[in-house]
């Protein structure tokens, strides 16, 4: 009946029963494919939005529908997000331990993939993040990383199951302003590549500016 | 990568800690497994094969039994008057002295018995002749003689005079096996005991009951001796083991819940640690199953790394128990079996899961939120 890939009315969601109300009736349509980014003040709940949008956590009230799914009454949240959902977090959250490869395969582990299969497509996505000397990089520990190249692994992560959607959560906070472009050319690249729906919170006007559309979050509501 | 190799990779992430983990909990398998090999080791060598011809009853002094009976407290008379009681088929006469011998502890037990009756204790020669009546010869047990460094043809010393080794023996007893036996009237004359004996060796009719004629021989004698039956000795023999069984059962509870708390220990603090990224496997998609699976995974791990690491600590640990008692004068040798590494990998399997399943759950049921919201 319509093409929105995000459909929520009058969302509310708090926090420590009842005495934070972090989104106070969120109303938000989003179409398959835009690009929009979310701005507002510290604390207006734009997370939280983004969080709900996820299927992290369950609103209270109102009615979300997310890629024709009921995350209101839907059981299997886990299997949604992993095949619906990727997220940017502002920090890159890579697993120290593992390789950058092992990393990107993180999500696929427990889904049917087979060792190769993880392989091909976590290379197929680290080489469009366009690093210089990705063969010695793939091997190494993200910690050998800079805060860039961190963030473009996890943007590979986020990828790797073919989302219909990506949520990022300020993905260039904590980048200067020339990493922040590139990682934003990177987002923007999928975005029109792969006809992935991205939504974007940040805190950077410029940053924000650069989307199809924006929307102000206020006290818990769009306005 | 897999699932599995991750598994195994996670708990190695912060070396120290890994190595701690494991060291605690193998140090409890490895007392299990020592305590096993050792308490094994002594069932084995307490079981008593009982060789036709061994006396059934062992008469003492009034207040003594055949373990605790000591020096010249009976007459030797008694050796002849037992006969006439009905059902005794032959008697022999043991004098007990305990003589200062270098390798043993307590020093060594030397029993004077008329050559002719050394089958009444069961004795068999395995190697070399029985001793001379008379002279200063002697035979010793099989677990005795290694620990005196003593064999066919060598000289020892015993109350203070030399005398030769002339026979080892074999009596399928551990107690037996411990002794040395020389000739009665040579010990009664050595230890100032002539007409002495501490302990009469009373064999019966084949088709009598040994506790009837026991009987018999308390009602006959009721304020000399007592008499204890090769029943009643294999029956004290089996109560201290049960009792160091139970012993053993309790240290090794004790090292199971001292691993088991170290175990929650580690796990409660590298899930504490991992909460964001706990929170960002459930981001991706990841099951509160899978986090659950994972977390009891790596704690699996630990305790089965601690099980191989435990199993070679327990195997050295009672080796080097067994080095220590031998050099003291036991005759006890730890079994190292099959059954005690499955026992020891069962236990690290279990500790592994109960020590385990409490912070897996935590972690699995972390929201993704709350997880990503912690710094
Ligand atoms: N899990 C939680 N428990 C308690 N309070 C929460 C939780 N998550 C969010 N809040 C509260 O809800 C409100 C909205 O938070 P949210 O993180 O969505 O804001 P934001 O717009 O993302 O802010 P910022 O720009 O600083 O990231 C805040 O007052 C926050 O303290
Ligand atoms: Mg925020």
């Amino acid at each position: 009946m319509n093409n929105n890939i995000i459909d929520i009315h009058g969302l509310k969601k708090s926090f420590d029963k009842g005495r934070v109300k972090a989104l106070n009736g969120v109303d938000l349509q989003i179409k398959e494919g835009e690009f929009i980014s979310i701005m507002g003040p510290s604390g207006s709940g734009k997370s939280t939005l983004l969080n709900m949008i996820g299927a992290f956590d369950r609103a209270d009230e109102g009615t979300i529908k997310v890629a024709g799914i009921d995350l209101m009454t839907t059981k299997s949240l886990d299997q949604f997000r992993s095949q619906k959902i990727g997220f940017v977090f502002q920090l890159h959250n890579l697993i120290p331990n593992l390789s950058v490869l092992e990393n990107v395969e993180i999500p696929m582990l427990r889904t049917k993939a087979n060792n190769k299969e993880m392989d091909q497509r976590a290379m197929e996505l680290l080489e469009l993040m366009n690093f210089s000397n990705l063969q010695d990089m793939v091997k190494q520990n993200p910690t050998r990383l800079s805060g860039g190249e961190r963030q473009r692994v996890a943007i590979a992560r986020a990828l790797v199951n073919h989302p219909s959607i990506i949520l990022a959560d300020e993905p260039t906070g904590a980048l200067d302003s020339k990493t922040t472009q590139m990682i934003l050319d990177l987002l923007k690249d999928i975005h029109e590549k792969e006809n992935v729906t991205l939504v974007m919170v940040t805190h950077e006007p410029d940053v924000g500016a650069q989307a199809d559309r924006t929307v102000y979050v206020m006290d818990g509501k769009v306005k | 990568m897999s699932f599995l190799s991750l598994i195994v990779k996670n708990p190695f992430r912060n070396r120290t800690r890994a190595v701690l983990a494991i060291l605690g909990i193998s140090i409890g398998i490895a007392t299990i497994v020592a305590l096993g090999m050792i308490t094994d080791g002594l069932t084995s060598s307490t079981q008593t094969t009982l060789s036709n011809g061994t006396a059934e009853i062992t008469v003492t002094a009034k207040g003594s039994n055949a373990f605790s009976a000591t020096g010249g407290t009976l007459s030797e008379s008694y050796a002849t008057s037992l006969l006439n009681i009905t059902g005794v088929n032959g008697t022999a006469g043991i004098l007990r002295g305990i003589t200062p011998a270098a390798g043993t502890v307590n020093g060594l037990e030397v029993n004077g018995i008329n050559s002719s009756q050394t089958n009444l204790e069961g004795i068999s020669i395995t190697n070399g002749t029985n001793f001379v009546d008379g002279t200063n010869q002697v035979i010793l047990g099989k677990s005795i003689a290694p620990i005196l460094n003593k064999s066919v043809g060598s000289t020892i010393s015993l109350f203070g005079k030399e005398f030769t080794v002339v026979g080892i023996y074999d009596s399928g007893n551990i107690v037996t096996d411990s002794l040395a036996f020389t000739s009665l009237t040579t010990l009664q004359n050595l230890t100032n005991a002539q007409g002495k004996l501490t302990i009469v060796a009373v064999k019966i009719d084949s088709n009598a009951n040994a506790t009837q004629i026991a009987n018999a021989i308390t009602n006959a004698y009721p304020t000399e001796l007592d008499t204890t039956t090769a029943t009643q000795q294999a029956n004290l023999m089996d109560k201290s083991m049960s009792g160091i069984n139970t012993a053993s059962a309790a240290i090794s509870v004790l090292a199971i819940v001292i691993g088991g708390i170290g175990i929650i220990n580690v796990m409660i603090m590298s899930v504490f640690e991992r909460t964001r990224e706990i929170g960002v496997l459930k981001a991706v998609g990841w099951k509160s199953s899978d986090i659950l699976i994972m977390i009891l995974g790596e704690s699996i791990i630990l305790t089965l790394v601690a099980a191989v690491v435990g199993i070679l600590l327990g195997y050295i640990g009672s080796e080097g128990l067994l080095a220590f008692f031998s050099s003291t004068g036991s005759v006890i040798k730890p079994v190292f079996s099959l059954d005690i590494v499955i026992r020891a990998f069962v236990i690290a399997l279990v500790v592994g899961i109960i020590g385990g399943i409490y912070p897996a759950y935590r972690a699995s049921r972390l929201p993704p939120t709350e997880a990503l919201r912690y710094e």
